[in-house]
């Protein structure tokens, strides 16, 4: 159980000018999953590397249990990482692959195969120790690059993008098998992504980096119900933004005035609220009800994306198919934006 | 006109140079090595070249010397390519200009460079002069001999300068593709620096060094000018022997000169033909 502190961690590449990541801190308890999540080259694998030892930093600080490991070489962090296209040694057959941390520990043959069985067993994959990386498929040779970082006991494993290259029924296993040994062994564990569904599923808390810099870090929740800016909020699905102005308790904007929850912000700003929170039809209160237009509907199979207009103002909701069935294109249908479903963002 | 005919005849000129001077060539010495010279009367074929070479110590020792030259060069490039292009792998500042120079005496001939051998490392050569200027020697002749000696060592330099870089080009174009991800892994699973390379990244670009330096070793063990510039007298390298014998005023000393090259040829090809399988089969893996 390790904790991990990233103190104002920066990289920038010889030859460039910008910084590839930009002070980025973040403090990560132990036995967590954290996600990095952001868009491709925003600095995810940067930090991943330097963290591992693989890459020298700039400047900033990377500390284990309140120890920094700057200085130690890459085999003495007890760091291990598992890149996204897993690098498995393709002239090693399965066990020797994930026998090699041991072999080079200089652990003895007879407590390797013993190991290597053991974690072949905790990775569902009990009988392919013999075959050759390139007969596996790319399910199972994740999960051989798993069983390869778990046999040395690292106390900090981290995973380039873990489930990107597999197919959507390998996602849901691989994300279960993932999620479920991290959570017996208690690892910390830091994982990079840029797809947002996948770190809110698997991550405990979500650091989520746009133009190499560290926009939020929190739980998987907050980054939809209360997202620092609209940046990030875009990020996560959010469509719904209009600009107003927030007075105490109150919003007022060219949706109408509507009720506000009682932290929100104050002054110049803009509300956003996301599509599935939005109901149709009106409350029993009639409050925070605005009268909209239907102007388009698309049926996505498990929901139905619909977009209402109020005067200028285009609204996105999602809602279940069977609730909206009579519903069409052009009728006028009162919504209904619940006060704690808006979030104000400063501008 | 169909396709395939259009294809042969596109392929004609080059396939005429090849079978008349290359396949006809190895024909006549096939022939010849066989005794088989109508043109001094011998026409009926048999073994006494062969005969005569294998139970001649003379060729056994030229055999060898050829055997050691090749090997030797071989595996000497063969390391110093792949420290090069460990080094040359890396950024640093002028690394491209660095580069380039590594790759410059690719485009040097080999004579040139043994007159270059010649002129630096011979006793009345650049490096005696200097050593016996600065008194490290009394008088230049002292200087050992690197040139024309029993240990092949000035041959042995000209192949592994001109070796290196063409070793080297094909290992570091190797790693650059494999990228060092795979170290980075086998670092993170706890690999020490030099285990990182023993153990990963040696079996991954072996392929390359293998196929790099048979090519090398058949073009060292075949080749001629090299051992005959900077060669001693005795032993001399196979293909001198070889040419020696051919330019022997005695005409019936040629079909042993043609039995050695057969043999020369034979060995060459029966590495092309390794390289060939083992490349295929890891094309095919």
């Amino acid at each position: 159980m390790t904790h991990v502190s990233i103190k104002e961690l920066t990289k920038v590449y010889p030859g460039s000018l910008e910084p590839s990541l930009d002070r980025l801190s973040l403090e990560i308890e132990s036995g967590e999953l954290t996600a990095l999540l952001g868009p491709s080259g925003c600095g995810k694998t940067t930090t991943m590397k330097m963290i591992a030892g693989l890459l020298s930093t700039t400047s900033g600080d990377v500390q284990f249990d309140g120890r920094s490991i700057l200085n130690d070489k890459p085999e003495q962090r007890g760091v291990v990482m598992v890149f996204q296209n897993y690098l498995l040694f393709p002239y090693m057959s399965v066990a020797d692959n994930i026998g090699f941390g041991l072999k080079m520990r200089k652990v003895g043959k007879s407590e390797i195969d013993r190991r290597v069985k053991e974690i072949l067993e905790l990775v569902k994959l009990p009988d392919l120790g013999d075959r050759r990386p390139k007969e596996l498929s790319g399910g199972q040779q994740q999960r051989v690059a798993l069983a390869r970082a778990l046999i040395v006991s690292p106390n900090v494993l981290l995973l380039d993008e873990p489930l990107s290259n597999l197919d959507a029924h390998l996602r849901l296993e691989m994300r279960d098998l993932i999620r479920g040994i991290q959570q017996d062994l208690g690892i910390t564990t830091i994982f990079v992504t840029h797809d947002q569904e996948e770190a809110v599923v698997l991550a405990d808390k979500v650091a989520l980096i746009l133009d190499c810099k560290l926009k939020q870090y929190d739980t998987p929740e907050a980054f939809y119900r209360r997202p620092i800016d609209e940046a990030t909020a875009r990020f996560f699905g959010g469509q719904n933004f209009v600009p107003g102005m927030s007075k105490s308790g109150y919003f007022e904007c060219a949706l109408g005035r509507l009720k506000l929850p009682s932290d929100a912000l104050l002054g110049s700003a803009t509300l956003t609220f996301r599509p599935e929170n939005v109901k149709i039809g009106a409350n029993s209160v009639g409050e925070n009800v605005v009268q909209s237009k239907l102007i388009d509907k698309i049926y996505l199979g498990t929901q139905t994306r619909l977009k209402f207009i109020v005067g200028d103002t285009k609204i996105d909701v999602m809602a279940n198919p069977s609730d909206v069935q009579e519903l069409v294109v052009g009728d006028a249908c009162p919504i209904t934006l619940s006060a704690d479903s808006l979030w104000v963002l400063a501008k | 006109m169909s396709d395939r005919l259009k294809i042969f005849l596109l392929l004609a000129p080059v396939l005429t140079i090849l079978i008349v001077m290359f396949l006809g060539g190895l024909a006549i010495g096939l022939l010849r090595s066989f005794n088989y010279m109508p043109i001094i009367g011998l026409t009926k074929p048999n073994i006494d070249a062969y005969v005569s070479i294998f139970t001649s110590k003379e060729f056994y020792v030229s055999f060898g010397l050829s055997l050691y030259i090749a090997v030797t060069s071989t595996v000497i490039s063969s390391i110093l390519a792949i420290g090069s292009a460990l080094l040359l792998r890396r950024n640093f500042i002028g690394r491209s200009i660095t580069q380039f120079l590594f790759q410059l005496n690719l485009t040097v001939p080999h004579l040139v460079g043994a007159i270059g051998i010649l002129y630096l490392f011979s006793q009345s050569g650049s490096f005696a002069r200097l050593a016996a200027e600065w008194e490290m020697i009394s008088k230049p002749s002292e200087f050992p001999a690197m040139v024309f000696d029993p240990y092949a060592i000035g041959i042995i330099l000209q192949y592994v300068w001109k070796e290196v870089p063409f070793i080297g080009v094909i290992v570091l174009a190797n790693m650059q593709s494999l990228g060092e991800n795979f170290e980075g892994v086998a670092r993170s699973l706890g690999a020490s620096r030099w285990q990182a390379f023993r153990f990963v990244l040696l079996p991954l670009i072996f392929p390359g060094v293998l196929s790099a330096s048979v090519i090398s070793f058949a073009f060292t063990f075949g080749a001629f000018e090299i051992p005959a510039i900077l060669g001693a007298n005795y032993p001399a390298a196979l293909p001198v022997l070889a040419y020696r014998k051919y330019t022997d005023v005695d005409l019936a000393a040629r079909p042993e000169a043609m039995a050695m090259a057969v043999m020369i040829a034979l060995l060459s090809s029966v590495m092309i033909f390794f390289y060939v399988r083992y490349s295929r089969r890891r094309i095919r893996n």
